[in-house]
């Protein structure tokens, strides 16, 4: 049976615009001039013979002359001495650590080109971000800084470390402050240099400074136990979890390793078991984490407080003083239903709030202690060392500098010019400091008011270590030499500190040596290299104390209600949630072209940072989409697109910060607009929350979206979802094999031949109650496939590369009607605030019966004998015929030569940045089409290494480039001819489904239910 | 060309190598024991000694010929220790001259071993003195081959010795026209242009014989087209693509006589993609003491900053060989030496030719598609002995019913195998 519930791609398909149905009719999204030929000035007008001639002339000798090229001699240049362990053409993996996830990184004949995932990391066991993914990217980066360089000139090293010595002697006689302010470090070596450094001057103060920080959560733990500490939380020992606008598995704290946890009480092997996690999130933009909730509810920023105190009153049966009712009906209904769940699941409950303010923090650590938490679903004894940023201090430090108390400050990892909402008292207080020192890749905008830039060595290229999680450490080891003339920034402290050990290497290794080593169990020189080899160690974990809430909680609650009256709004004004977006979080790779265009999850906005608005807000105020509005709160104001968000809490805005970078290189600079000064200080922390007025710009600047670029078409048989419950009464509920099997499409096939699969048929799985939608299978096939980056303007014309793209469908709440939204009722129904999500990776479906196959004329995409739908890009003749016939619409068409072509500057546009290339695959010319091969130079290198060891290929052997960085597991690739494989068995499962199997194209990839766990609050 | 150069160079070799032999064999026939004294002498003696020149050690040849007194000799050998310590005066001489460098001491050789390699050293001493005079007639001169100047030079005389011939023919034949036909003066240009116009008439007709000209045309048309096809089929394929390399390095010496196996240089053939031109530390293995003099090794040492003088290394004067490609293969198609020659078991002659006598390499195959599909669908797969194979039914079943399994009965063939 086929679902009749309405999916739509974006409220342009929902509303069925003009604009959108006429897009559609036509096969590319710019129309082709042929009727204008046709028509008119084209076969009307004359062309005189002699032009004719003349032009075919010249056409046939330009082309001729071309053709007589010189066939180029090419050179071939041998290692003098190679070194022993590299042998061109085989790849190195070196262990290595990114903010506390264990690596490893992949190297072609020493040049690092591709983060693949450590197994064995305890944080997502291999998962990868996108961000880890695109950070391979920014080492080849042309506009990184070359050299250092004082008051903007060029300096060697040697003149920058007689300088900062001189100024340091000096400042140290003068008895001034000496500041280093870093974001938060999490690595025990640098810990260690820093702590040398403030020895040797001891005036000097280390100040952690997160742009987006976590003070509050950290002096709320302070508050209620004693422990100053950011918890480790267990997303995965959690039945209920309730989340207060934590966007936990996009971009709060530690969100591959919370994606692990979360997605293992969801995923088939949970579902098996007859166990799904419920999941109510409460919170104003849509964000990753609420489009994957069982259960959303829109709040504005200012009823979170009181939302969380009728929490409290429900689950301690108490009522604070002060505790008004809910504005919101929703709301105060969803409270009391999830209070009794709450309660119900007691010891496997957890609540988290991603606010930033102590007093909510500790009303939530009050919940947390009502519910039993601590020790089980929240570990206060094994804390994270992620985030460490004490906001009051850096306040204090700002103040200093004003107060002309500082001699010298030390920029380590740190921007505050850019993302420090009160720009303006930085640079005047940098204006009344000695001796300030940067240690930026870029001239950035703190950097470039520095007297000295002393560029840090990139992470690939440096030794380190880091502490992610207490009793967890990872090891850093360099994968290539600095490819500019940098230096570890530890090495300029130790430099400059006098320090007995110069050489960070050494001192790293007998820091290890002293303290860590044996930690793990380890010592000496073997000890070190069996650390290199397996990149980490494990101390075991300290048992989890249970810890009792017991303090007065009066004030508490006096002070959120103080906060939410503050951010109460009347008419006209609204209320602007900030956050991080999940692919650029704080903007510190702004520089990436990877990270810029890869679509937001939700509302799939690329290379821009924008208003997210509710469509009834924009209708009642008479806004379009792409409308640039002025935004003005806290004395600051910026214009941005208005973009349309279903499921935005009515009366806000979400404006993400990390965006409009002004000192950086050329890929990021002027993308989007800061959102940073929204900010505001509140009891030392940061508030992520304000009240702004906007006014209309009569502007507009349309959005680079990915979501709209195809239609659905009405077809029901793209996503396939059923509720928790009627899942239990039949596992096949939604998936279409209700009765036992799939509907045969195949029996009226006249048309397609059959392949014979001899050895291999190579399939896949995605389990889309697995995939969370974020994104980072998208980065990782970019760096594996070298996809190109297209740009903004291209992007607006549809013509982005992504081999595979997350697609993220709309839906409505069922309304109690069996589940169904008739089409018909669209219309009058209009709550777009509660939408349900649903996010498909698609890719190439390798059709056993391609439908691009048959119309291709050259036969430049074929079927194998293993199941794989090839495409031979030297054959293609760029005819887009099987873009065209593709149900998926997952063929993208080479406009341009992209990596040698001066408009798209931002990506591969130069000899430096193309050593990121794959050696292994093709860089595609303008002119032909490409898809996901499948990773065929996997799978084909996979089989040649069980040939060389002479072995039969098991299973799991070969991973895809999106699978391998899957923190989710979602994405299970295989051979569907071994009924033992892990693709077997996962499409096996009742909940399996092809994407449009009634065209009989028999897809190669498998899809199974999105099961939402939703029974109880529905009802 | 080439082939016949080729075939002309390697039948001029084997004619020497043979005469080599038969003189070698004779010489030592009259020694008796030299043939015994070569083993022992390339198994002990040649890291430190070369016959003819100075190595590590003097040159034996000279050497060994002029001292006579064979007892000291095998002294020397067997212990020369005891003879530096006992002060021999010759003894010492030698240390002293060697840098005071000491000769391993040979304790397991006996006196008839010694004595063995002695007469190896001498006999083969006088060869090599013999050998200029004996090469200087037919044999170095067939050793080089043929050049290509003087073919070049042959066929240019032969075609001018045609064309002369034939002026000449038609001078006489004109001359005996004009005096057999007219004895008159005055007619003789009009019988001339009757000639002329006689045969003139012989071509119209031929032109206006439709059969003729059709055949004329067809045959025209069929030797374009067929010029034309080959042309457009042979466009970018380089087979026998033979450029100037840097240093001019013997596969013939190197592979050929000295027989060293290709994979001791090009490693990468075993385990990766690339078979990988040596880096020069390869080289360095054995140029540090062979052939140290050669104006081309010397490029090995510019190239590495090396001085063979004090045997130092100065990288800051290390600049890369840059050789030129051969085997260019498009991007857009994956080739996997280790695939074929560790997997396969495929010789590299196979694809590369008769490296082994070729002075300076050239491309011996076309390297076209059509070469590759054509090896993939006639080559059987070499199965045994590899559990890979073992769990693929289809290929277990061929091999049951006796059928050859090739590389394109296992999809070799399909465009995604090799381009991606």
């Amino acid at each position: 049976m086929d679902s009749n519930k309405k999916y739509w791609k974006g409220l342009e398909e929902l509303n069925k615009t003009p604009e959108f149905v006429e897009l559609n009719k036509n096969e590319f999204a710019e129309p082709i001039p042929i009727e204008d030929v046709l028509t008119g000035g084209g076969l009307g007008g004359r062309t005189p013979r002699r032009d004719f001639l003349k032009a075919l002339g010249f056409g046939v000798g330009a082309v001729t002359l071309a053709a007589c090229q010189k066939v180029p001699v090419h050179k071939s240049i041998p290692y003098l001495i190679k070194p022993e362990d590299v042998v061109p053409g085989v790849p190195n993996y070196y262990t290595s650590t990114y903010e506390g996830n264990a690596i490893l990184v992949k190297t072609r004949e020493g040049r690092p080109i591709k983060i693949e995932g450590n197994p064995n990391d305890l944080l997502s066991k291999g998962g990868v971000s996108a961000q880890a993914q695109a950070s391979v990217l920014d080492l080849y980066d042309v506009n990184r800084l070359k050299n250092p360089l004082k008051d903007g000139a060029d300096l060697s090293w040697n003149g920058v470390d007689d300088f900062v010595k001189a100024e340091l002697a000096a400042i140290k006689a003068s008895g001034k402050a000496i500041r280093i302010i870093s974001s938060t470090i999490s690595s025990p070596s640098t810990l260690a240099v820093i702590a040398d450094f403030v020895a040797q001057f001891p005036t000097t103060k280390y100040i952690n400074y997160d742009a987006v920080s976590y003070t509050g959560i950290i002096q709320a733990n302070q508050n209620s136990f004693g422990k100053a500490v950011l918890p480790h939380y267990n997303f995965d020992k959690a039945d209920v979890i309730v989340s207060f606008a934590a966007d936990f598995l996009g971009t709060w704290i530690s969100p591959e390793e919370f994606t692990r946890q979360y997605v293992q009480n969801r995923n088939s092997k949970s579902l098996q078991s007859k166990k799904m996690s419920r999941h109510i999130q409460f919170e104003t933009g849509m964000s990753l984490t609420g489009s994957n909730a069982d259960v959303r509810i829109p709040i504005k920023p200012s009823e979170e407080g009181p939302a969380l105190i009728a929490l409290y009153n429900a689950i301690s049966g108490t009522t604070l003083p002060g505790t008004k009712k809910l504005s919101n009906t929703n709301a105060e209904k969803a409270i009391a239903i999830v209070s009794k769940e709450l309660t119900a699941a007691k010891g496997k409950a957890l609540v988290v709030a991603g606010s930033n303010d102590v007093a909510t923090q500790v009303l939530v650590n009050a919940i947390n202690s009502l519910l039993g938490s601590y020790g089980t679903t929240i570990d206060l004894d094994n804390p994270s060392h992620q985030y460490a940023g004490n906001d009051a201090e850096f306040v204090e430090f700002v103040n200093e500098m004003n107060r002309g108390e500082v001699g010298a400050v030390f920029f380590l990892n740190a921007n505050p010019v850019y993302d420090y909402f009160k720009t303006q008292d930085v640079v005047n207080g940098l204006k009344k400091t000695r001796l300030k020192v940067s240690f930026a890749n870029f001239s950035d905008e703190t950097g470039s008011l520095c007297n000295v830039i002393a560029p840090a060595s990139y992470y690939l290229e440096s030794w380190g270590d880091n502490n992610a999680l207490e009793g967890y450490y990872t090891i850093q080891q360099p994968a290539i030499n600095p490819v500019y003339d940098t230096r570890e920034a530890e090495h300029s402290f130790l430099v400059w500190s006098d320090n007995a050990t110069k050489d960070y290497y050494s001192y790293v290794k007998n820091n290890w040596d002293k303290n860590l080593l044996a930690k793990g169990g380890l010592s000496g020189q073997s000890g070190w290299e069996s650390l290199l080899q397996a990149g980490l160690i494990k101390v075991a974990d300290k048992p989890a104390g249970s810890y009792t809430f017991s303090r007065d909680l009066n004030a508490v609650a006096q002070t959120i209600l103080d906060h939410s009256n503050a951010l109460t709004t009347d008419g006209g004004k609204f209320e602007v949630q900030l956050y991080q977006s999940v692919a650029l979080r704080d903007g510190k790779r702004a520089n990436n072209p990877w990270l810029q265009e890869l679509p937001d999850p939700v509302s799939k906005v690329t290379w821009d940072n924008y208003a997210a608005m509710s469509p009834s807000d924009m209708k009642k105020l008479g806004y379009q989409e792409g409308d640039v509005v002025k935004v003005d709160a806290n004395g600051y104001s910026i214009g941005l697109p208005i973009l349309a968000q279903p499921g935005q809490t009515q009366g806000t805005i979400s404006v993400a910060v990390g965006y409009g970078r002004t000192k950086v290189g050329p890929v990021g600079i002027n993308v989007g607009k800061n959102a940073f000064p929204f900010f505001s200080l509140r009891n030392g922390t940061f508030q992520t929350s304000a009240v702004a007025v906007l006014t209309s710009t009569g502007e507009n600047s349309p959005l680079a979206q990915t979501q709209t670029h195809h239609s659905i078409e009405g077809r029901n048989s793209i996503i396939k979802e059923a509720t928790f419950t009627e899942y239990l009464k039949n596992p096949a509920a939604g998936s279409g094999k209700e009765g036992g099997d799939h509907k045969d499409y195949n029996e009226n096939n006249l048309f397609w031949q059959k392949y014979d699969h001899p050895q291999y048929n190579w399939v896949m799985a995605i389990d889309l109650n697995a995939c969370t939608g974020c994104g980072a299978c998208v980065v990782a096939c970019n760096a594996e496939n070298n996809v190109p980056v297209v740009g903004k303007d291209e992007v607006r014309r549809r013509r982005e590369m992504h081999w595979i793209r997350i697609d993220r469908y709309y839906s409505f709440n069922d309304n109690g009607e069996g589940g169904v939204t008739k089409e018909t009722e669209i219309a009058k129904l209009e709550d777009l605030d509660h939408v349900k999500v649903v996010y498909q990776p698609m890719l190439c479906q390798h059709c056993e019966h391609a439908p691009c196959e048959t119309v291709c004329p050259v036969l430049a995409t074929v079927h194998s004998s293993e199941g794989l739908n090839h495409m031979a890009y030297n054959r293609c003749v760029g005819t887009r015929y099987c873009a065209n016939n593709c149900p998926y619409k997952v063929r993208r068409f080479n406009w341009f030569n992209y990596w040698n072509d001066s408009r798209f500057d931002n990506y591969l546009n130069n000899e430096h940045t193309q050593l990121v290339l794959n050696p292994d695959v093709t860089t595609r010319f303008r002119g032909v089409m490409e898809k996901c091969s499948m990773c065929i130079q996997r799978i084909q290198a996979g089989k040649l290494k069980a040939k060389i060891e002479k072995r039969s290929l098991k299973d799991g052997d070969i991973k895809m480039a999106c699978q391998q960085t899957c923190s989710a597991n979602a994405i299970v690739f295989g051979n569907s001819n071994d009924p033992d494989s892990e693709v077997s068995k996962a499409l096996r499962s009742e909940r399996t489904y092809y994407v449009l199997e009634e065209l009989n194209v028999q897809p190669g990839v498998g899809y199974q239910t999105k099961i939402r766990n939703i029974s109880e609050l529905e009802a | 060309m080439r082939s016949f150069s080729l075939i002309f160079k390697q039948f001029s070799r084997s004619v020497l190598l043979i005469a080599g032999f038969a003189f070698l064999g004779f010489s030592a026939y009259a020694q008796g024991d030299a043939a015994k004294g070569e083993a022992l002498f390339k198994a002990k003696c040649t890291t430190c000694h070369k016959i003819e020149s100075r190595l590590i050690g003097p040159a034996l040849g000279p050497t060994v010929t002029e001292e006579t007194d064979d007892k000291w000799l095998t002294h020397w050998v067997e212990n020369n220790q005891a003879l530096i310590a006992a002060k021999d005066p010759k003894a010492l001489k030698i240390y002293n001259e060697y840098n005071q460098s000491g000769m391993t001491v040979f304790g397991e050789l006996t006196d008839g071993d010694v004595a063995n390699i002695l007469a190896y050293v001498r006999t083969t001493w006088k060869t090599i003195q013999a050998t200029p005079k004996v090469a200087a007639g037919g044999a170095q001169a067939a050793d080089s081959g043929p050049s290509d100047l003087v073919i070049y030079a042959l066929i240019g005389v032969i075609i001018l010795a045609i064309i002369i011939i034939l002026v000449l023919n038609k001078v006489i034949a004109t001359l005996e026209r004009l005096l057999s036909k007219n004895k008159d003066l005055v007619f003789e240009d009009e019988a001339v242009e009757a000639v002329t116009v006689d045969r003139l008439a012989g071509i119209k007709k031929l032109a206006k014989n439709k059969k003729f000209v059709f055949f004329t045309l067809l045959c025209g048309t069929v030797a374009l087209c067929s010029w034309g096809w080959v042309t457009m089929w042979n466009t970018n394929v380089h087979q026998g693509y033979q450029p100037v390399q840097p240093i001019k390095f013997p596969h013939d010496l190197h592979a050929g006589a000295m027989k060293i196996d290709c994979q001791y240089c090009h490693s990468g053939a075993y385990k990766s993609k690339n078979a990988s031109i040596p880096s020069l530390n390869v080289c360095m293995n054995c140029h540090k003491v062979v052939k140290t003099e050669s104006p081309e090794i010397h490029k090995i040492y510019d190239a590495l900053g090396y001085d063979p003088q004090t045997q130092k290394y100065d990288s800051t004067k290390a600049r890369p060989i840059q050789w030129v490609r051969i085997h260019n293969l498009p991007d857009f198609a994956y080739f996997n030496h280790s695939q074929h020659v560790k997997v396969a078991g495929l010789k590299c002659q196979t694809c590369h030719g008769p490296v082994q006598t070729m002075k300076e390499v050239y491309q011996y195959s076309p390297l076209t598609m059509k070469w590759c599909i054509q090896c993939h669908k006639r080559t059987d797969v070499n199965t045994k002995g590899n559990a890979y194979y073992e769990n693929m039914i289809a290929v277990h079943d061929l091999i049951k019913q006796g059928k050859p399994v090739t590389e394109a009965a296992m999809g070799g063939i399909e465009c995604g195998k090799c381009h991606y």
